[in-house]
C-alpha cells in the first residue's frame, strides 16, 4: 500500500520539478524498525521515485552509529536533507500530515542553497558565529506548524553554524516533557530560549539573538 | 493514527521588488482569505478565466484546517477530517489555475483601481478584492491567559490535544467548537470539563447527545473563567457562578479555549463599512460598501458560521465579481 495516493504523488512531481541541484534524502531507521520508521522510510523512499535530482539512503542507527553521530542524528526515524553540503536540515518522527509540506520545501530549498529569509534575515544570519541548535516541536494535524519548521529550516540554510529540527513531539514524548511542549509550535533554541506558536521571522531573529547572549554571558 | 500527507505552498510567488516592479501584472480578482468562502471563490473565479490570486493568510485552508472531524458538509456521508477538506479545496481552486499563496495582508488601499493589496512579502495589484478573511477565535481576556498561551492555554485541539494524554483539561464555551473539539479531546484526556456561562448548550443536538453520552465529559454550567492558575504550568482556573457570584477553583492540566470568534478586518477598518461587532457589511449580493471590493464568508457572518454557507457565499462573492468585471470592460473597451 502506497503512502502518497496518485493525487499526491502527481503534486509532488510538480513541486519538485524545477530543483536547482541534486538533494540526498539520509533516512535512519532500525533492523527492528521502530514504530514509524518503517512508514518514513516508505515516504522518503516514495519522494526519490518522483524525482530523479532527488537520492535516498537508507541506514541502520546502529549499525551506522559513525555515520549517525557524524550527521548529529541522535534520534530515529530521522532524515537528513543535504544538498551540494550538509546544511543542518533534520527531520525527527515522521513529515507526515502537515509536516510533508515542510519537508517538500526542505528539498527545494536545500537543492537551491538559498534561503527564502528577507535581506535583514540573511545578514542577521551572516553574522552569526556561534553555535545554535533549533528544534521545532510539531504535531503532523497541526495546520500552523510547517511555517515554523521551514523558517527554521531557512535558517539553517542561511548560516553554517546553525541546525534545525523539526521534532515530531508524538513520536518523542520524553522529549515533549523535557522542553515542556504543551501546544506547538513550540520552538526551542539552544535548550533555553523558546517560542510559542507559529511566529514571524523577526520575532524568531529577535529570540536567536536572545540565546546568543545566553551563550556568550 | 494514520496520517494523510499533505501538499501546500509556503513560498510567496513573488518578491517585493518583482511585484512592485513597473508593468507588474495585475490580477482580475485577488482574494483575501483561503479558507471556504476564499477557496470556493478562488474555484469559481478561475474556471471563469479570471487571473485570480489566493493571498491564504497564516492559516491556509482557514478554520476547518483546524477541526478535526466536519460532518455537515453535503457530499461526505461519512464525514471529512478537516485537514482533508481544506486541502481539497485548495486542489480544486488550483486546478482551474487560481494561484494561492500562503501570506498575510498587512494593508490594502481600495480607494482607487486597480486595488492595492500589501501582503508581508509583496505587492499585489487587482482590478477586484474578495475579502474572505474569516474569524479567529476570541480570547478570554483574564489573568494567566497570555503568560500560559501555548503553554497550557489553547485554541486548537487538533494541535495539541494530545499533550493532555490521561490529563485533565477544561474547555471553555458551550457552541459547536467548544463541544466538537471537547468530545475530540475524551480521546487522549481522562477528563474534559466544559465550563459555560449559560445553564444550557448552544451547541447542534447531535453533538450534546454525544457529548452528554460520553463518561468522559463533566459540565460545570452558569459558570465564567475569571483566571488561569498556574506557577510554571496550569494548574487550574477560577471560575464565578454568574447566578450566586461564588468563585470556585476547577483543578486542570490544560484549558481550551471555544468562546466565539472575532472578525479579522483590522486591515479593512478604514476602507470598509464595518457593523459594531466590527463585521464587514454586506449586501444579500456579497456587496461592500467600495464598488469592486466583495465579501464572503465568517467576516461578513455573525451568525451561522458554517462551512457550507462560507464556501455558498465565496461562489456569490466571486460571480459578483466576475459580473462587476465584465461590465468594467464592457465601458472601457467602448471608450477606448
Amino acid at each position: 500500500m502506497p503512502m502518497l495516493d496518485d493525487n499526491v504523488r502527481e503534486q509532488v512531481v510538480d513541486f519538485l520539478k524545477d530543483l536547482a541541484g541534486p538533494v540526498r534524502l539520509m533516512m535512519f531507521t532500525q533492523e527492528f524498525e521502530c514504530e514509524y520508521c518503517a512508514e518514513t522510510r516508505q515516504l522518503v523512499e516514495e519522494i526519490g521515485e518522483l524525482s530523479e535530482l532527488v537520492s535516498v539512503e537508507v541506514y541502520d542507527f546502529l549499525a551506522d552509529g559513525e555515520k549517525a553521530e557524524q550527521l548529529g542524528v541522535d534520534k530515529i526515524p530521522a532524515i537528513a536533507v543535504i544538498g551540494a553540503e550538509d546544511y543542518g536540515v533534520r527531520f525527527y518522527g515522521i513529515p507526515s500530515g502537515y509536516e510533508f509540506t515542510s519537508l517538500l520545501h526542505a528539498i527545494r530549498t536545500v537543492a537551491a542553497g538559498k534561503p527564502e529569509l528577507s535581506e535583514a534575515g540573511v545578514q542577521a544570519l551572516a553574522e552569526v558565529t556561534e553555535p545554535i541548535h533549533i528544534q521545532v516541536f510539531v504535531t503532523p494535524t497541526c495546520p500552523y506548524c510547517p511555517q515554523s519548521v521551514t523558517l527554521a529550516h531557512q535558517m539553517a540554510i542561511a548560516s553554517p553554524h546553525v541546525r534545525a529540527d523539526m521534532v515530531e513531539a508524538m513520536e518523542f514524548p520524553h522529549l515533549a516533557v523535557r522542553y515542556q511542549v504543551m501546544g506547538v509550535p513550540r520552538t526551542v533554541i539552544n535548550e533555553t530560549v523558546h517560542l510559542e506558536g507559529a511566529a514571524p521571522e523577526p520575532m524568531v531573529l529577535e529570540k536567536l539573538q536572545e540565546a546568543l547572549a545566553g551563550t556568550e554571558g | 493514527m494514520k496520517i494523510q500527507p499533505l501538499v501546500m505552498d509556503l513560498e510567496p510567488k513573488a518578491r517585493p521588488e518583482e511585484a512592485d516592479a513597473e508593468g507588474a501584472e495585475v490580477y482580475d480578482l485577488i482574494i483575501i482569505g483561503g479558507g471556504p468562502a476564499g477557496l470556493t471563490a478562488a474555484i469559481y473565479a478561475s474556471r471563469a478565466r479570471l487571473k485570480t490570486l489566493v493571498l491564504t493568510g497564516s492559516l491556509p485552508g482557514g478554520q476547518p484546517a483546524n477541526t478535526d472531524v466536519v460532518e455537515n458538509y453535503p457530499g461526505f456521508p461519512e464525514g471529512i477530517t478537516g485537514m482533508d477538506l481544506a486541502q481539497r479545496f485548495q486542489s480544486q481552486a488550483e486546478r482551474f489555475g487560481a494561484e494561492v499563496v500562503i501570506d498575510e495582508v498587512t494593508a490594502v488601499d481600495f480607494s482607487e483601481r486597480p486595488f492595492t493589496v500589501r501582503a508581508r512579502s509583496a505587492m499585489y495589484r487587482g482590478q477586484s478584492v474578495v475579502v474572505a478573511t474569516g474569524a479567529v477565535p476570541r480570547r478570554l481576556g483574564v489573568p494567566g491567559e497570555d503568560r500560559f498561551y501555548g503553554r497550557g492555554v489553547s485554541a486548537c485541539a487538533t494541535c495539541d490535544g494530545f499533550f493532555y494524554k490521561d490529563k485533565r483539561v477544561v474547555v471553555v464555551g458551550g457552541g459547536d467548537s467548544a463541544i466538537a473539539e471537547g468530545i475530540f479531546l475524551t480521546r487522549f484526556a481522562r477528563e474534559v470539563i466544559v465550563v459555560h456561562r449559560r445553564d444550557q448548550l448552544r451547541a447542534t443536538k447531535i453533538y450534546q447527545e454525544q457529548a452528554f453520552a460520553n463518561p468522559k465529559m463533566r459540565f460545570v454550567w452558569n459558570a465564567v473563567v475569571e483566571e488561569i492558575l498556574g506557577e510554571q504550568t496550569v494548574t487550574g482556573v477560577r471560575v464565578r457562578d454568574v447566578k450566586t457570584g461564588e468563585t470556585s477553583i476547577i483543578e486542570t492540566d490544560g484549558v481550551f479555549v471555544y468562546i466565539g470568534m472575532v472578525p479579522g478586518t483590522e486591515v479593512f477598518a478604514d476602507q470598509l463599512e464595518l457593523d459594531e461587532a466590527g463585521y464587514i457589511v454586506a449586501d444579500r449580493h456579497q456587496h461592500t460598501s467600495v464598488p469592486g471590493v466583495f465579501v464572503a464568508g465568517d467576516v461578513q457572518d455573525p451568525e451561522y458560521r458554517q462551512v457550507v454557507v462560507a464556501a455558498g457565499t465565496g461562489a456569490v462573492a466571486a460571480m459578483e465579481a466576475e459580473r462587476f468585471l465584465s461590465e468594467y470592460w464592457q465601458t472601457s473597451h467602448q471608450e477606448g
